[in-house]
């Protein structure tokens, strides 16, 4: 069977799109950009609480009183675990998404259910675009609209669209045929069998679409995150990164309770516009039993009512958001000369210990110097592909020559290496120092039964894994002995996290830099043999020209250097200052340090 | 100028309708089309309805004349042949104008009442004018009075899933009134309803055409309700209407085997006439003084006729309504006729008659 390279045809045509349509690209993320920023303003204008109340009054006039409470109480939730901007952003985003949906896929629900031809041709690209994994649009996604927001948004797009479509149709086509045939023996035009006949009677089914659209918005969001969609998919997958059970856990309930609140509305809403829905739920309200304590909980104000409060509280909000807009803007006080002159730099970082810490301290460093700096927390493959197009300066967490030899090699040309700040990494596996008798690789020999057998693996994708399995095991002799279990960064150091607690023997894949040696005490297995090879050097990466661009930002990253002890000390007071105040961090250590700021950032 | 003709209408389903067409013209049979998949719904149908006649199309499912229904109003275009309603020949008029045609002249009343789920009763009535654009106050005023003229004042704000069937159908009947159309077309209109509920609004449509006098084409599968409401009847068959005439004409003179099995289950009491059954010109038997007897009209419908006979003495005798006598019912006629024999024996006796 020859091998068919579809592949390398997907791969040449997304370059010869991105050549070809880069202006359309260009033109599309502007608009939804727009789109996204506009609603994001609005959204997170109010004061959180204010806006809650709002939310809260549109649930109670859609709901009753006690979905009013409800919602109430979940918003504030969400603003006491303060991920409230992260949920606004999530909330716009997914609006955003499924308003650019909807506009795609009513009318071609609508054109579908009007012509066999449409509806069977489109069938089956719906199933494609369903079934496709959602991820795989993502990169393809960033090398046309650049990371950020918009890939997200598109990746949802293209992932919710097909429930649309399909709902719309149906709700129109099971429309019953003497109604239409009735319709159009009284002389109805077909626009107005539409609009009069087909699509009230649909409304149901087709707001139930809607709601179906939300809700894969939603499951969305944690892609979108990956790609610098930020919000709270964004939170999450910083908290996967760093197993930190108690931000993943905020910042998913902090999904649900939009997942529920929208869920709930757009339901109640469905009902409310429809007038066949109307019509069920007086039946159904005629036909229940009606007791005292229940009609106070479903006690709904006339639209007017909630109108009215709505307005109201959203001239609070928006009187209070323009009085703490102007009262309240925070001057981060630029010490020392200003030779940015606000000219703006773009950082991305993966959500690595090491990234986070010199992305957030080359924030302040530059903030200080009076430049505008906008920071974009991506997965790898984004990042790469992000600096590569330009949409983001540098990056300070390239690993190279090794583990991201990969990205390196495919975007070499488009980038540029300012050097490497820190070195050398290394790779080893790594016990908990209670496990005694094992110091290094020749220790491992025979104590298969005292590790159950395993080595606790990452991505099997991952470069190390493929040096650990063909290398590292075949010269100690462990073959055989010990099983290398395949999985995730994250899912390691949760079984380390474990079995470090009931003080079980365990050995990991891991490497330095990282965080778990400063949070467990861990031993690194010594390499007699030296199998592990040579360490990297975290580099520093810019996109092709940023240097020439920005001389005085391109000396200071070419002499970037942090030792150990700087970095280890730097992550650990952000580890202690929690998660959101990473600047507020890189400050105190840098107090810590005094004439650190000079050195890095001369005058 | 006669109100609808239906001219050689040809309706067929599939492929090279125009040659299937073609050889039906020229006695092909249904079942040889049928082989090659494409169906013939509607072979050859001519008629001619004049204002103020109700109009019934008979015939069981699959005789083509829900088809042949839904050609009168440009529904469904014919594949061949011409629908005159007023002298115009509505296949040759465009969309827009065919629209404007079933908004203000053709209306419709359908089997299973098709009343729009996400409206109330006024608004389905009135829905025919709010099309036509009337303005809603004038629209309204009409919808309640046809609404009323079907018994439904009070009704108005309530929805079609609180009416019972037959109320149901009285809102779809409002909705065709509401417009003042002259054509009316009802599609098997009373056949979802129960047996009482249906000889109720098959009154209720014969004093409402009193009144009113419209012009109706009216389907239905059941030839007792076709009798009971028809000025004339077309039975249909396999797309061809197979006789043509009044209801009498059919169940005195059945035009085949088909219809003459069809007629076996009709209630001919309720259909014949005195002068159906009437020895015409014989002299009427002698009356004693004190006679119980009655005599009756030329229309009197046989049912009537044996309670008239069960008290009289003697033969009953047929006058017109100016006294001049027509004829005589003899008993022993009239059971025969009653026990099913009739329409032969009468034939037999036209025919000797005749000769």
């Amino acid at each position: 069977m020859p091998r068919l390279p579809l592949g390398e045809w997907v791969d040449s045509s997304v370059d010869w799109l991105q050549a070809q349509f880069s202006w359309l690209f260009d033109a599309v993320s502007t608009g939804v950009t727009g789109l996204y920023d506009g609603i994001d303003a609005v959204l997170s204008a109010p004061q959180p609480l204010l806006f809650a109340g709002i939310l809260a009054v549109v649930a109670w006039w859609l709901r009753g009183l006690a979905a009013g409470v409800l919602a109430f109480a979940g918003f504030a939730l969400v603003d006491s675990v303060q991920l409230w901007d992260e949920a606004m952003a999530t909330l716009s985003l997914v609006l955003v998404a499924t308003l650019v949906t909807l506009v795609i896929a009513v009318p071609l629900g609508i054109w579908a259910a009007r012509s066999k031809t449409v509806s069977a041709v489109l069938r089956p690209v719906l199933d494609f675009m369903q079934t496709m994994p959602a991820m795989v649009y993502l990169i393809p996604g960033i090398i046309f609209f650049g990371v950020g927001v918009v890939p997200g948004i598109i990746a949802t797009i293209v992932f919710a669209l097909p429930p649309g479509v399909r709902m719309t149709e149906l709700g129109i086509r099971q429309v019953d045929g003497e109604l239409v045939e009735a319709a159009e023996a009284f002389g109805t035009t077909p626009r107005d069998t539409l609009l009069r006949v087909q699509l009230p009677l649909a409304l149901p089914t087709i707001m139930a679409g809607v709601n179906q659209v939300i809700m894969l918005g939603l499951s969305m969001v944690v892609i979108a995150g990956m790609v610098g969609g930020g919000g709270l998919g964004g939170a999450v997958y910083r908290a996967i990164g760093n197993v930190d059970i108690g931000l993943g856990f905020e910042a998913g309930v902090s999904i649900v309770v939009l997942a529920m609140y929208l869920d709930r509305m757009t339901g109640a809403l469905g009902r409310q516009v429809s007038p066949l829905g109307r019509r069920a739920a007086a039946k159904a309200r005629a036909a229940s039993v009606k007791r005292p304590g229940a009609k106070l909980w479903a006690h709904r104000p006339q639209p007017v009512t909630a109108l009215v409060g709505v307005v109201v509280l959203a001239l609070v909000a928006g009187g209070t958001g323009f009085l703490g807009g102007s009262g309240g803007s925070t001057s981060t006080a630029a010490s020392g000369k200003n030779s940015g002159h606000g000219k703006k730099i773009s950082i991305g970082y993966i959500p690595w210990d090491e990234g986070i810490a010199s992305t957030y301290l080359w924030k302040e460093l530059l903030e200080r110097r009076g430049y505008e700096v906008d920071t974009k927390q991506l997965e790898a493959g984004a990042l790469y592909t992000g600096l590569a197009g330009g949409q983001l300066d540098f990056q300070t967490d390239a690993w190279l020559p090794v583990t991201h030899e990969q990205y390196w090699e495919k975007y070499k040309n488009k980038l540029e290496d300012l050097g490497s700040w820190y070195g050398p990494t290394s790779l080893e596996l790594a016990v908990p120092s209670y496990v005694k008798g094992v110091d290094s690789l020749d220790d491992l020999k025979g104590k298969a039964g005292q590790f159950k057998g395993r080595i606790v693996g990452i991505e099997p994708s991952a470069g190390m894994m493929g040096i650990l399995k063909d290398k590292v095991l075949k010269e100690y002799g462990l073959e055989g002995e010990y099983k290398v279990v395949d999985g995730s960064t994250p899912g390691m150091l949760a079984e380390l996290k474990r079995a470090y607690e009931r003080k079980e023997p365990v050995v990991v894949t891991l490497w330095s830099p990282h965080w778990a040696y400063s949070a467990h005490d861990l031993k690194k297995l010594t390499d007699p043999k030296g199998t592990w090879g040579k360490g990297d050097g975290v580099h520093t990466l810019a996109r092709k020209g940023f240097a020439a661009d920005n001389p005085e930002v391109g000396a200071w990253l070419k002499n970037f250097e942090l030792t150990e002890k700087q970095l280890t000390d730097l992550e650990a007071v952000i580890q202690e200052t929690g998660k959101g105040k990473e600047q507020q961090a890189v400050r105190v250590w840098l107090d810590r340090n005094p004439g650190l700021a000079e050195k890095l950032a001369p005058q | 100028m006669s109100r609808l003709q239906a001219d050689h209408l040809y309706k067929v389903f599939g492929r090279r309708t125009d040659e299937a067409v073609r050889r039906l013209a020229d006695g092909a049979d249904r079942d040889e089309l049928r082989a090659e998949g494409t169906t013939a719904a509607v072979v050859d149908a001519g008629f001619v309805v004049e204002p103020g006649q109700i109009f019934v199309v008979m015939g069981l499912s699959g005789s083509g004349k829900s088809t042949l229904l839904r050609m009168l109003n440009g529904l469904l275009e014919p594949t061949a042949g011409r629908v005159l309603f007023d002298g115009r020949d509505l296949t040759a008029l465009s969309p827009r104008e065919l629209r404007a045609v079933r908004a203000t002249k053709i209306s419709m009343v359908f089997q299973h009442f098709a009343l729009f789920p996400h409206r109330n009763v006024l608004e389905n009535a009135a829905y025919g004018l709010e099309v036509q654009g009337v303005p809603r106050a004038e629209r309204e005023t009409r919808a309640t009075e046809a609404l009323e003229l079907c018994g439904l004042a009070g009704w108005e704000k309530s929805w079609p899933d609180e009416l019972s069937g037959g109320m149901q159908q009285r809102v779809g009947l409002a909705r065709a009134l509401a417009t003042d159309a002259d054509l009316l077309l009802m599609d098997e209109s009373f056949s979802a309803l129960d047996p009482l509920i249906r000889r109720d609004m098959q009154d209720q449509l014969l004093v409402l055409q009193q009144r009113l006098n419209k012009t109706i084409v009216f389907i239905t599968h059941d030839l007792n309700e076709a009798m009971r409401i028809g000025d004339r009847i077309a039975v249909m068959r396999d797309g061809r209407i197979v006789q043509l005439g009044t209801a009498e004409d059919i169940l005195v003179r059945p035009a085949d085997d088909y219809v003459a099995s069809f007629i076996q289950d009709v209630d001919r009491s309720r259909v014949l006439t005195a002068s159906a059954v009437m020895t015409a010109g014989a002299t009427p038997a002698d009356c004693p003084a004190d006679c119980s007897c009655r005599t009756v009209g030329p229309d009197t419908l046989v049912a009537d006729l044996c309670a008239v006979a069960a008290l009289a003495p003697h033969p009953v005798t047929v006058e017109d309504s100016e006294g001049t006598v027509l004829g005589v019912v003899p008993t022993e006629r009239l059971l025969g006729v009653m026990g099913g024999l009739a329409a032969k024996d009468i034939e037999e006796q036209e025919v000797t008659a005749r000769a």
